[in-house]
């Protein structure tokens, strides 16, 4: 008994926190100080223990509240720039009302939450709540360099199949709404659900056949050469499920607003329509990590020594940033693709390039076990 | 004295049925058959102020009843009990951006009326403010048709891109929309030849823009994808159907008012009707960017022949008799207006007039008893109601999603069609 005492004393200790703590040597000597102070000195070792560290920090709770702050703003004020607009503005108005999105998020919160008559009422303020499990979940085993939760060897596949989840709440939500347009808004999401999911996992499973492994830590070190160039039709083809995972234009299909007027969540109101107006780029947030960690190197980049196991971080994070904007960016160019359009392309043209990269992706594997590639 | 609560025994209960403008065999039909009716409106983002009711089977429309009438003004009405010269601002109101064209209509049925003829420099100018409006109005469809597909940058260019044409609006007659500029008898004021000249340069700073707009809308895959075969009028249909204007000419018909009864200056200005045999949505809409092309060359023609012409005749003489001094109000009316027009009295009979409005033909009858000074009855036709039975006919067969890309592409207006 006394020996199981001992055990949980000594994982819960301050010096087993500080055996794995993320090393910035930019903040050292403020850590150094602040470590030997009592309670908080514990506070920071906690914080800073790599798997709480990824949880908290990057790319977890705090980098996605940042993320979702900052591409809502950028996304508006891209598409203003393109527009011949100036976006938003009068909100901070000396740093170009970067904080636009987060005086809207108040402005929910003071606003009346309506539950309408037909509605299932506990399902209806459930799942909103509810999916942020799908949606959070996933940051737990994306690599940033050696800060990250939990190590696997499935861990991709496990990110897929928990991205996976995401519709069937969706779809739950929009039964729970019981209205038309909510209904209509359902059927179309779960087509594009079977329309993207396929040529989604035949980029991931291609990507899989060319590393060999299915462990994202592993992934990211082996790209030496990053995934991009080992096999760009994957890429694609993630890129443009990712597309239509997030719902963006131009395949903006189950919330297309003047069509069925936000679809799924057309009955919600106040802070719950903030909630579920999230949901698509926290999602986005994680398909661009995902592609970035599968194709784009993840944390790897020019080592900066003052920032320790930051600079894969920053690394990681800049590259998610970046597809990103080239997703929000598609927002200003295209128009919305009918519902019958999408599935065809992604029937034929997008499965026929699903089998092709899966064929480019066993060639590749094939010359890097045999022909001494990435080595 | 203290007050007393007064209790009323009035029983008050909130209705239990919702009234839906819909008739029984259309729902009896629809559960018989396990469709879905579909309301679309009348407060929906992509409907405009109308309510559509729609039987939908799968995602296929099977039937759709339109359901107008919201944002009826009684434009009829009201101007029985306004002067003649009174109902110019009123009658301008169903379709603002459209000013020249909604006006020249009704100041051509009093001046057909009353036998007045324009002077030739007022002919111009008319022309130069009805070919301004139609491409300010062409491009506002555009824009609500790219919205309506979810193209926010189609959306926001073309409504940028009006901006210089009202400015030129602005400086011809002093106001950005309803200008209310085109008077029995000519134009309120005459436009000095600088004005003219940035009316020239402006037709070209709308060529430019243009060809931005038709990289990043006009040929773009997915806009393309979205109203090619879709919405389809065939020529027998779209006759039948009574549809007007460039929708009509989009199936294939050739006409078109300014052609085949010229008004105003048109006899003297050579340009194109483009025509179009597809009939589907995006013929429609390509043949509206068209006009704008063709409305530049009306603009620019009628500025180079104003050039040649004397300036500061723009009201008619017949109108100005009583007046002791007519050299200066013949080149600006201001201070004379209800001293000329207040007591316009139109023969009795009925007078009619047919104008090629942006969105079709637009059909003005004023009957009239001879005898006071407003009109007996006024009926006004807008090409919106004309071409109401074709846009609900092309959406047989079509899917819902289609609904906005039918909508936009006909340009409905229900401020114009509902008057």
């Amino acid at each position: 008994m006394s020996e199981v005492l001992s055990e949980i004393a000594n994982i819960l200790s301050k010096e087993h926190f500080m055996e794995n703590m993320v090393g910035i040597p930019l903040l050292q000597p403020v850590i150094d100080y602040l470590i030997n102070i009592p309670l908080i000195g514990y506070m920071v070792a906690i914080v800073l223990w790599k798997p709480f560290f990824a949880l908290l920090i990057f790319p977890g709770l705090l980098t996605l509240l940042v993320v979702l702050l900052l591409i809502i703003w950028f996304e508006r004020k891209l598409t203003a720039r393109i527009q011949w607009r100036k976006g938003p503005l009068e909100i901070l108005r000396w740093a170009g009302g970067i904080i636009q999105a987060l005086g809207d998020g108040l402005r929910y919160f003071f606003q009346e939450v309506i539950v309408h008559r037909d509605s299932h009422k506990p399902y209806f303020l459930q799942f909103p709540i509810l999916i942020f499990i799908p949606v959070l979940l996933p940051l737990l085993f994306i690599p940033a360099g050696s800060v990250v939760a939990i190590t696997s060897p499935y861990s991709l596949i496990i990110v897929s199949a928990i991205i996976s989840l995401i519709p069937v709440f969706i779809v739950a939500i929009g039964w729970a709404s019981n209205s038309r347009f909510a209904y209509i808004g359902t059927i179309r999401e779960a087509f594009m659900y079977f329309a993207y999911e396929i040529p989604f996992i035949f980029a991931v499973l291609s990507m899989i056949i060319v590393y060999g492994t299915a462990d994202l830590t592993l992934i990211v070190e082996k790209q030496t050469i990053p995934g991009i160039v080992l096999n760009p039709v994957a890429c694609l083809l993630f890129f443009i499920a990712t597309v239509m995972a997030t719902s963006r234009l131009p395949f903006e299909i189950p919330e297309a607003d003047q069509e069925i007027a936000f679809g799924p969540f057309v009955e919600y109101s106040g802070i719950m329509f903030g909630l579920v107006m999230t949901i698509a780029y926290e999602k986005m947030y994680i398909m661009a990590l995902l592609l970035s960690v599968l194709f784009l190197g993840g944390g790897n980049g020019p080592a900066l020594t003052i920032l320790g196991d930051l600079a894969p971080a920053l690394w990681l994070f800049l590259k998610t940033i970046v597809v990103m904007g080239l997703l929000a960016f598609l927002r200003s160019i295209y128009a919305r693709y009918r519902l019958d359009q999408a599935l065809k392309i992604s029937w034929t043209s997008m499965l026929k390039l699903s089998a092709l990269s899966l064929a480019f992706g066993i060639v590749v594997s094939f010359a890097i076990n045999n022909l001494g590639w990435l080595t | 004295m203290t007050e007393k609560e007064i209790l009323l025994d009035v029983p008050v209960s909130p209705p239990t049925e919702m009234f839906i403008p819909i008739p029984k065999r259309f729902l009896e039909k629809a559960y018989k058959d396990d469709d879905f009716v579909v309301l679309v409106g009348p407060q929906h983002p992509g409907s405009g102020h109308m309510r559509i009711i729609l039987r939908i089977r799968g995602d296929v429309i099977v039937e759709a009843i339109p359901d107008p009438g919201y944002v009826h003004r009684s434009m009829e009405k009201l101007a029985e009990n306004r002067l003649y010269i009174q109902n110019i601002p009123l009658l301008e109101r169903p379709a603002i951006m459209d000013t020249g064209n909604v006006t020249l209509g009704y100041v051509r049925a009093i001046e057909s009326a009353l036998d007045i003829e324009v002077p030739e420099r007022a002919k111009y100018i008319r022309t130069i403010i009805a070919e301004l409006s139609r491409i300010g109005t062409h491009l506002y469809d555009a824009g609500i048709l790219a919205v309506f597909l979810g193209h926010t940058t189609g959306f926001m260019w073309p409504f940028a891109l009006r901006e210089p044409i009202i400015e030129a609006l602005t400086r011809m007659t002093g106001t950005r929309i309803t200008a209310s500029f085109v008077i029995p008898g000519g134009v309120r004021r005459d436009v000095p030849w600088d004005v003219l000249e940035f009316v020239r340069k402006t037709t070209f700073v709308i060529e430019r823009r243009l060809k931005g707009f038709e990289r990043i809308f006009i040929r773009n895959p997915s806009v393309i994808s979205r109203l090619k075969d879709v919405g389809i009028l065939t020529k027998e249909e779209a006759i039948k159907f009574g549809v007007v204007g460039p929708f009509l000419r989009a199936s294939g018909v050739e006409y078109d008012v300014r052609k085949v009864e010229p008004y105003d200056a048109y006899e003297n200005l050579s340009f194109d009707i483009p025509v179009s045999d597809e009939g589907d949505s995006y013929s429609r809409f390509l043949v509206r960017v068209e006009e704008i092309s063709q409305s530049i060359s009306i603009i620019r023609q009628a500025v180079n022949e104003l050039r040649g012409m004397k300036e500061g005749e723009v009201i008619s003489k017949a109108l100005l008799e009583d007046l002791s001094d007519i050299s200066e109000v013949r080149s600006d009316i201001r201070g004379y207006f209800y001293k000329i027009y207040g007591n316009l009295i139109l023969p009795r009979g009925e007078h009619t007039s047919l104008t090629e409005a942006s969105r079709g033909t637009l059909l003005y009858s004023i009957v009239s008893d001879g005898e006071s000074n407003m009109p007996y009855r006024l009926r006004v036709v807008t090409p919106g109601w004309y071409y109401l039975k074709g846009f609900m006919e092309s959406l047989k067969g079509e899917r819902l999603a289609d609904l906005q890309a039918i909508y936009g592409s006909f340009g409905y207006f229900p401020p114009e069609a509902d008057r």
